[in-house]
């Protein structure tokens, strides 16, 4: 993708805008920390324009569209259970929506959970 | 000494805490940026990941252990620190 | 640019979150009901000229229906390129392939620009636009 002319704060907006949109039913928020939000964003933003579509900035492609269609944010839809149990999704961009501080909220992987 | 090898993101925050981590308590390690590595590297990371039944990064091997997801408190313990 | 503002559609022609393309002077325009609030903008898409009237519409957000790239209708602005097409793992037939393969190349040199935007006034009824 050649295109630099993307402006990155509006294209933030927009996405702020279409995934709260999307998490909201699902019992999700973004993050209350504005400074994680903003970068994480910022990633998607990159990626996007990179692929041409806003990947997880913390799990990998690939190169295998059926697996990486399961990394597009909101990638809530395709690990509910998980993310449920950890009150948060993989990267943290989104919380449960009664969480009020995500630092406390550990990132453990799926099978790690059930141990807890 | 244990061996330390890290998969990570160049995009990924915890990725950067994780590198910071054992920055700030002076220990060596090594890392991957999966996402700026060639083909072969990203594909060989891809098996290892999938072998060990993750999904997310980072990866952090300590030895032979295991552990995904930023998780400070199981790294100091790995190192007995 | 003239002060002049033309008459283009009657407003309760637009439900609200709706839009529909109208031509003035040889101006191909669509205006969108945002809560009462209208905008108008080219109906072109930035990127290959797909009328924008037939993608979707959310709040200020127009999706292009042809690769899906996005517009704010505010202010014009492209705020994504298109999302690349992926045609499963089956291999085409040569000719197919071979054009696919062409064309998917060119489209690396294609831009997606941001679009017109016109200026709007609500009276009478109407939703003037000035050209």
């Amino acid at each position: 993708m050649s295109e630099s002319k993307i402006n990155i704060e509006s294209r933030k907006k927009s996405l702020h805008y279409f995934f709260g949109k999307v998490v909201e039913p699902l019992g999700f928020k973004f993050t209350p920390d504005e400074e994680m939000m903003n970068f994480l964003l910022e990633q998607e933003v990159i990626l996007e324009g990179k692929h041409g579509i806003p990947f997880c900035p913390c799990q990998p492609l690939r190169n295998d569209r059926i697996r990486d269609m399961k990394i597009v944010c909101p990638c809530i839809p395709f690990h509910r259970k998980h993310f449920d149990e950890i009150k948060r999704c993989w990267c943290g961009l989104f919380v449960h929506k009664d969480v009020l501080d995500p630092d406390k909220l550990p990132q453990l992987p799926q099978k790690e959970v059930n141990n807890e | 000494m244990k061996k330390i090898t890290v998969y990570t993101l160049s995009t990924c925050p915890w990725c950067r805490k994780t590198k910071k981590f054992f920055t700030e308590h002076n220990i060596p390690f090594s890392y991957i940026d999966y996402d700026l590595a060639d083909e072969t590297t990203q594909r060989r990371i891809s098996q290892e990941v999938d072998a060990a039944g993750a999904n997310g990064f980072p990866y952090v091997k300590i030895n032979d252990e295991v552990i995904v997801g930023y998780q400070p408190e199981r790294y100091a313990n790995a190192l007995g620190l | 640019m003239s002060e002049k503002f033309s008459k283009a559609i009657l407003a309760n022609e637009i439900a609200p979150g709706g839009m529909k393309s109208v031509e003035l002077d040889g101006n191909e325009i669509v205006i969108c009901n945002n809560g009462g609030k209208y905008y108008a903008i080219q109906r072109r898409c930035g990127h290959m000229n797909a009328p924008l009237d037939m993608g979707t519409l959310d709040g200020i957000y127009l999706t292009c229906p042809m690769h899906c790239a996005q517009f704010d209708i505010t202010n014009g602005e492209a705020l994504s390129c298109p999302v690349p097409a992926d045609l499963g793992p089956e291999v085409l037939p040569p000719i197919i392939g071979g054009y696919m393969q062409n064309i998917g190349m060119l489209m690396k040199h294609v831009h997606t620009e941001s679009i017109r935007t016109y200026a709007t006034k609500l009276e009478a009824g109407w939703v003037q636009i000035r050209l």
